[in-house]
């Protein structure tokens, strides 16, 4: 199979669009933030986050990239018995991933698209093992599963506990000093713009995976790519889908926060956007994908906690709980679902 | 926007009720200085200013009263605030009141024409001096809470506006002397004022006194609301 062949431009093409979305929505409320606050303009956020998206996916996505490609599901062993199931897999895992993330923003469900990509590989793997005798469900990195998913829980919990801590360092050192705390609000503003561009590296160092995990999968299997390592192009590829999704959409997306976050004063901002770029970028080190906007969720809450916030809305939790328990599932089931129509078609 | 492909963090920041609260003071302390207009007009015996104004007073009060349930939609159950909910319901309705006290003052005000002795127009020129004194005290102490909740609650700022409530305290304490002895001058005037005249007096005083009573305990349960965080 060629870099041509139609299947193999049908998960380049998917993938693409996944990055989109992911620019589009998840991106751009990452950044929201900071334009909130006024620490920067939506100009200067998107190129910021663009140079800084592109960075993390190439330099520091490899890691989260290959546990999808071949992390939960271990595609060695199906490439053994047919690389063409593996191909069929990654387009069946990446289009259900699409299509779920699509119809929850229609939806403005708070869905993650790392659940969804994580929950469609799976499906993958599960009905895989119809298709080869050799693999079984015993296979299927369940320990590896099991620590993704218990990260999901745990990430937006330290999240918000860094946050807690990281605010309340300032608001006994600095805020309870400073005799005129506006004062020393514009002059986080530096600081706010740093943990921005953290944000944005951390972003792309694990969200890159759920663009391109599925495509890695399908070139190692095509034989367009060798060896373990996932290629930066590969992962280029996805960074610049992620950064043309911002530019084309997520600036509304950051408009929209932008103007309804007022209260996220740089002080907190900073808090909120420094906890969540730690714990993020802390996964993309051991290789787990979590979800950024949901680690940002638990980090205002926190920021809250520590009394930083003036009204914080806890309904929301509920939501995401209720579309992260439906998302694995969902996405799973589609991409069972599309792979063996694709095997029937094909 | 045409379709809102929208998948945001948005719904996490609750809208403050903080905001408005301000807003709501501000409302009472325009209704008390028109009051005080209004009591003006009335010793002079400008009776169709005194109406204008009960007019203007009765539309500030219905405003206060659309931002008063404003705020309580804003804080449903799943709303974290940085102090307790029930204590912030149980500071904005004595704040409420003051609006709603000038409001019944004002329109008592329309009720009866009549001429004042001196003595008695200048006793409700100062209770009312001096009941302006303490709701702009009192609105000065709520403008406060804006920096608390920038520093979060500093002990610099908590100090501060701890320090503040007393000052409301004092002015109605003072306010307080000042309607005793009015009430003691309209007695005095008894012969002159006639029954209807004195009933008349006595129950305008009261509902003048009630204004600053109302700031008073607004700000002792603001001062209650601050210190149980």
């Amino acid at each position: 199979m060629d870099f041509f062949d139609p299947i193999l431009l049908a998960v380049i093409v998917a993938g693409l669009y996944m990055a989109w979305n992911i620019g589009a929505n998840d991106l751009a409320n990452s950044m929201g933030t900071s334009v909130g606050s006024g620490a920067l303009s939506i100009k200067q956020v998107i190129i910021i986050a663009g140079v800084l998206e592109l960075v993390g996916a190439v330099f520091f996505g490899d890691k989260v990239t290959s546990r999808i490609a071949k992390g939960i599901v271990p595609i060695d062993e199906i490439m053994a018995v047919d690389p063409d199931l593996v191909v069929i897999g990654s387009l069946a895992a990446i289009a259900a991933a699409g299509f779920w993330i699509t119809l929850a923003t229609f939806y403005h469900m708070p869905v993650s698209t790392t659940h969804s990509i994580v929950g469609a590989v799976t499906g993958f793997g599960l009905v895989a093992t119809i298709y080869v005798d050799s693999f079984s469900i015993d296979q299927i990195q369940w320990l590896v599963l099991a620590k993704i998913v218990i990260s999901w829980l745990t990430s937006p919990l330290i999240g918000a506990t860094l946050a807690f801590i990281i605010f309340t360092i300032i608001r006994i050192f600095l805020l309870g000093r400073v005799s005129d705390p506006y004062n020393l609000e514009k002059k986080f503003i530096y600081l706010q713009i740093l943990s921005a561009c953290f944000v944005a590296l951390a972003h792309g160092s694990n969200d890159v995976a759920n663009a391109v995990g599925p495509i890695s999968a399908a070139f190692c299997a095509a034989g367009v790519t060798t060896g373990g390592v996932v290629p930066e192009w590969v992962l280029a590829i996805g960074g610049i889908g992620i950064v043309i999704g911002l530019a084309t959409w997520g600036w509304r997306v950051i408009e929209t926060i932008g103007k309804n976050i007022t209260e996220l004063t740089p002080t907190r901002g900073f808090s909120a956007e420094f906890a969540t770029a730690l714990v993020v970028f802390f996964h993309s080190g051991i290789s787990i994908p979590v979800s950024t906007t949901h680690t940002l969720v638990g980090a205002v809450v926190g920021v809250g906690l520590a009394g930083g916030l003036e009204a914080v809305d806890l309904s929301v939790i509920r939501k995401i709980v209720t579309s992260w328990i439906i998302t694995v599932p969902v996405a799973a089931l589609t991409s069972m679902i599309i792979f063996v129509i694709l095997i029937e078609v094909l | 926007m045409p379709i809102e492909y929208i998948r945001s963090v948005l719904g996490i920041f609750g809208e403050s009720p903080f905001k408005p609260v301000h807003t709501h003071a501000q409302k009472a302390v325009e209704a008390v200085h028109k009051l005080n207009m209004a009591v003006d007009a009335y010793c002079h015996g400008d009776y169709i200013t005194v109406e204008t104004l009960n007019t203007e007073i009765f539309a500030i009060e219905y405003e206060a009263d659309i931002i008063k349930q404003t705020i309580r939609k804003l804080i449903p159950s799943s709303i974290m605030l940085p102090v307790d909910s029930n204590d912030l319901l149980s500071f904005l309705k004595p704040q409420d009141s003051i609006t709603d006290n000038a409001h019944h003052t004002a329109h008592w005000l329309t009720l009866r024409k009549m001429k004042l002795p001196l003595e008695i127009t200048e006793g409700l020129l100062e209770l009312m001096e001096r009941t302006v004194k303490t709701v702009d005290a009192y609105e000065s102490t709520v403008d406060e809470i804006a920096k608390l909740l920038e520093t979060s609650f500093s002990k610099k700022e908590i100090k501060r506006i701890l320090k503040m409530i007393p000052i409301v305290e004092e002015l109605e304490h003072e306010t307080d002397i000042t309607k005793k002895q009015l009430q003691q001058k309209i007695f005095d005037h008894e012969d002159e004022l006639g029954g209807t005249g004195v009933f008349y007096l006595i129950s305008l005083v009261r509902d003048i006194g009630n204004i600053s009573d109302s700031a008073d305990t607004a700000a002792d349960r603001l001062r209650t609301m601050i210190l149980r965080r």
